[in-house]
C-alpha cells in the first residue's frame, strides 16, 4: 500500500544511512555552538523519521549508525572512536536505547493505524454484503411471489375449464340437461376471461419494468378518455351509478390516449372489486395551465390505515374475502401514471370510501401541436 | 354458403374459427402462410377473408396490401392485444375492421356480418340512405340527423364526420380515414381536430357526452357508429 513498503530491504538500509550521514554534515559546522547533548537529540529525531518511513530494521540500523557517527564526530578526542569521558558512554546507550525504543513504538502505531484501517475497511464491506443479501432476498422474494401468483392464478382457472370441457366432452349425448351444462359453459367462459386479464396484466407490468412501454402523448380531450373508458366497462357498470364532472369539449391534455384509458379502465375495475353493487362512483377531471388532475371516487369500505402507499405494490390486493385478482391493476396505474412524469395517489373521502387521484404535468409535453381550436370548416367542408 | 378464407397458422384456433363459421353456414378454407393466403384466394374467391396478423412467414399486412390491391373482399384482421399500431396499420391498408384475440364467437359472427353488408351494398352501388343506432337517425339523403325524432343542428364538419361513420356504421373508421375525407390528406396528423370536432358532435347527439352510446371510441385506433 505505502511506496516505502515497496522499496526493497537494501534500498532501505540506504537510505537510512543517508539520513544519518545527512543530520551529520548538517550538524558539523555548528558542533562547538551546539554541544554534545543537543547534537544527540537532532540524531534521535533522525532514528524517528527514519522509523516512520522505513520501519524497524532500517530505524536500528541508523540508532547504531547514529552512536558510531556522534561518537567519531563530536565526542573529544574527535575523528577516533576513543572515550575520554565515561560519561559520554552512558550517552551512547541512552542513544540507542531511546533510538530502539522510539522506532518500536512508532512501528506499533503504523501497525494499529494500518488495523484501524482495514477493520473500517471491513465494517464497509460488511454493510454493502448485509445490502446485497437484503436486495437479493427481496429479488427473490417478489420472484417466488410472482411464481406462486403466477401459478396459483393460472392453474385455477385452467382446472376449472379443464373440468367444465371434459365434463362435457364425455357425457353421453342428451344426458346433459341445459341446468346442468349452462353452468358448465359459463364457467369457461368466465375462467377464459380470468386468463386473459391475468395475461394482460403481467405483459403491461413486465412491458413497464423492462423500459418498453412508449409513452405517446396526444392532444385529448378529457371527455373522450372518460368516455372511452366508461364505454369499455359499459356492462360491468351497468348497475352503478357515474357521475361524470368534466371540463368542456374543447379542454385538451397532453396524454397517451391509449395508456391513460388503460390507467382509468383499471381504477375503475378496482373500485368496482372492492365496493358494494350498486354504489355510486364518480369521476372527475380538472385541467389546469401546468397540471391534469383526475380523480374516481367511490363509497365503498375505503382503504385500510396505513395502507394508502403499500396497495399500489406488485401483489398487494385488499383482504376482502371473495375479491379476485392478482394484485396487479393498481401497481400497473402506478407504472403507466409515473411514464407520463405525474403522480397517482389514494386516500379515504370524508363520509366513506375512497379517492384514488391522478396528477399529470401538462408543461413538460413536447408537442408539436398546439392545443388550438381547428377552423370552424376546413377545406373540403364548404357544403 | 358464403365461402370465407381463414389464414390463420395457430391450429388450434384455425380449428375454432372452422368450426364455429361452418356452424354458421359458411364454406371454409384455412391455410397457414402469407403465401399460400393469395394463391388460395385467386383460386377459390371467397366472400370474406379472416386474417391473423401474427403470420410466421411475413405479414399479414403484406396479404392485406397485396389483397387490397385487385379486391375490394371484406377482410377482418385478428390481432394479439396491444398491438394497436399493427391494427391501425391493417386498417389504413384497407381492412374493414379488427377483432383482438381473444373474441367470442357473438362479436366474430357480428362483425363478419357488418363486412358482408358492406360489401353487398357496395356491389349494388346504392347507398343505404338511412342509418339508425338506437335513437339517432341519419338520413344522408335529406342531410337530416334526429334523435328520438327531433332535428339536431350540426355544423358542415360535424356532419361529415357522422356521415363517415353511418356510410361505415358498425364498422371502425380510423383517424387517418377521418382526417384525410374530411380536411384532406395533409392534415393526416392533426388528431386533435377530429377529437375536438367529435367531442362537440357527442355533446350534440349524445345523451351524455362522457358515456357515449352512438359513437364509441376504440383508442389508438378511431371512432365507431354502433348498429347493434
Amino acid at each position: 500500500m505505502n511506496a516505502e513498503r515497496i522499496l526493497r530491504a537494501p534500498a532501505r538500509y540506504f537510505l537510512a544511512a543517508v539520513a544519518v550521514g545527512l543530520v551529520t554534515a548538517a550538524v558539523f559546522p555548528f558542533a562547538s555552538v551546539l554541544g554534545p547533548e543537543a547534537i544527540g537529540m537532532l540524531y534521535l529525531l533522525a532514528i524517528m523519521v527514519v522509523a516512520f518511513r522505513l520501519f524497524r530494521g532500517p530505524a536500528f540500523f541508523a540508532a547504531a549508525l547514529s552512536v558510531a557517527a556522534f561518537d567519531f564526530f563530536f565526542v573529544p578526542p574527535a575523528f577516533t572512536f576513543a572515550v575520554k569521558d565515561p560519561r559520554h558512554l552512558l550517552t551512547f546507550v541512552v542513544m540507542f536505547a531511546v533510538g530502539l525504543a522510539i522506532s518500536s513504538l512508532m512501528v506499533k502505531v503504523l501497525r494499529q493505524g494500518e488495523a484501524a484501517r482495514l477493520a473500517e475497511l471491513e465494517r464497509a464491506r460488511v454493510a454493502l454484503d448485509a445490502e446485497a443479501a437484503r436486495l437479493q432476498a427481496r429479488t427473490e422474494e417478489l420472484r417466488s411471489a410472482l411464481l406462486s401468483t403466477v401459478s396459483h392464478d393460472l392453474r385455477t382457472p385452467l382446472a376449472t375449464i379443464t373440468g367444465a370441457a371434459t365434463r362435457l366432452r364425455d357425457a353421453p349425448e342428451g344426458s346433459l340437461s341445459p341446468t346442468e351444462s349452462g353452468p358448465l359453459v359459463e364457467s369457461i367462459c368466465t375462467e377464459a376471461e380470468r386468463l386473459e386479464r391475468l395475461l394482460v396484466d403481467l405483459l403491461a407490468m413486465t412491458r413497464l419494468e423492462s423500459g418498453g412501454l412508449q409513452v405517446r402523448r396526444e392532444w385529448v380531450p378529457v371527455e373522450e378518455i372518460v368516455g372511452s373508458a366508461l364505454s369499455r366497462l359499459e356492462v360491468a357498470l351497468a348497475d352503478r351509478p357515474v357521475a361524470v364532472q368534466v371540463p368542456d369539449e374543447a379542454s385538451l391534455v397532453a396524454v397517451d390516449p391509449v395508456l391513460f384509458s388503460q390507467v382509468l379502465v383499471n381504477l375503475i375495475e378496482n373500485a368496482l372489486k372492492y365496493t358494494p353493487h350498486g354504489s355510486p362512483l364518480e369521476v372527475r377531471a380538472t385541467v389546469g395551465a401546468r397540471v391534469f388532475e383526475m380523480e374516481i371516487s367511490d363509497r365503498g369500505p375505503g382503504i385500510a390505515a396505513g395502507a394508502e402507499g403499500r396497495i399500489f405494490e406488485k401483489f398487494v390486493r385488499g383482504d376482502h374475502p371473495g375479491v379476485g385478482g392478482v394484485g396487479l391493476g393498481l401497481a400497473i396505474c402506478r407504472g403507466m401514471v409515473e411514464a407520463h412524469g405525474g403522480t397517482i395517489t389514494a386516500s379515504n373521502r370524508e363520509g366513506g370510501g375512497a379517492t384514488f387521484r391522478i396528477r399529470i404535468p401538462q408543461d413538460v409535453a413536447p408537442l408539436g401541436l398546439p392545443p388550438e381550436l381547428p377552423p370552424a370548416s376546413g377545406p373540403r367542408a364548404a357544403a | 354458403m358464403t365461402r370465407a378464407l381463414v389464414v390463420e397458422d395457430d391450429a388450434p384456433m384455425a380449428r375454432f374459427l372452422r368450426a364455429t363459421l361452418e356452424s354458421n353456414a359458411f364454406e371454409v378454407t384455412t391455410v397457414t402462410t402469407a403465401r399460400d393466403a393469395i394463391a388460395s384466394f385467386t383460386s377459390t374467391l371467397p366472400a370474406i377473408v379472416l386474417l391473423d396478423l401474427g403470420l410466421p412467414d411475413g405479414d399479414g399486412l403484406e396479404v392485406t396490401r397485396r389483397l387490397r390491391e385487385f379486391s375490394a373482399t371484406p377482410i377482418i384482421v385478428l390481432s394479439a392485444r396491444g398491438r394497436e399500431t399493427d391494427k391501425v396499420e391493417a386498417l389504413d391498408l384497407g381492412a374493414d375492421d379488427y377483432l383482438t384475440k381473444p373474441f367470442g364467437t357473438n362479436e366474430l359472427l357480428a362483425r363478419m356480418r357488418v363486412a358482408l353488408r358492406h360489401a353487398a351494398r357496395a356491389k349494388g352501388a346504392e347507398p343505404e340512405p338511412l342509418i339508425e343506432s338506437g335513437p339517432l337517425a341519419i338520413d344522408r339523403a335529406k342531410r337530416l340527423v334526429t334523435v328520438e325524432g327531433v332535428e339536431i343542428h350540426l355544423t358542415p364538419i360535424e356532419y361529415k364526420i357522422l356521415a363517415m361513420l353511418a356510410e361505415h356504421a358498425g364498422k371502425v373508421v380510423t383517424h387517418r380515414q377521418l382526417l384525410a375525407e374530411i380536411w384532406g390528406p395533409g392534415h393526416l396528423e392533426q388528431t386533435h381536430y377530429l377529437r375536438v370536432h367529435m367531442a362537440q358532435l357527442r355533446r350534440k347527439i349524445e345523451p351524455e357526452a362522457a358515456r357515449p352510446r352512438f359513437v364509441t371510441t376504440e383508442p389508438g385506433v378511431g371512432y365507431r357508429l354502433r348498429v347493434d
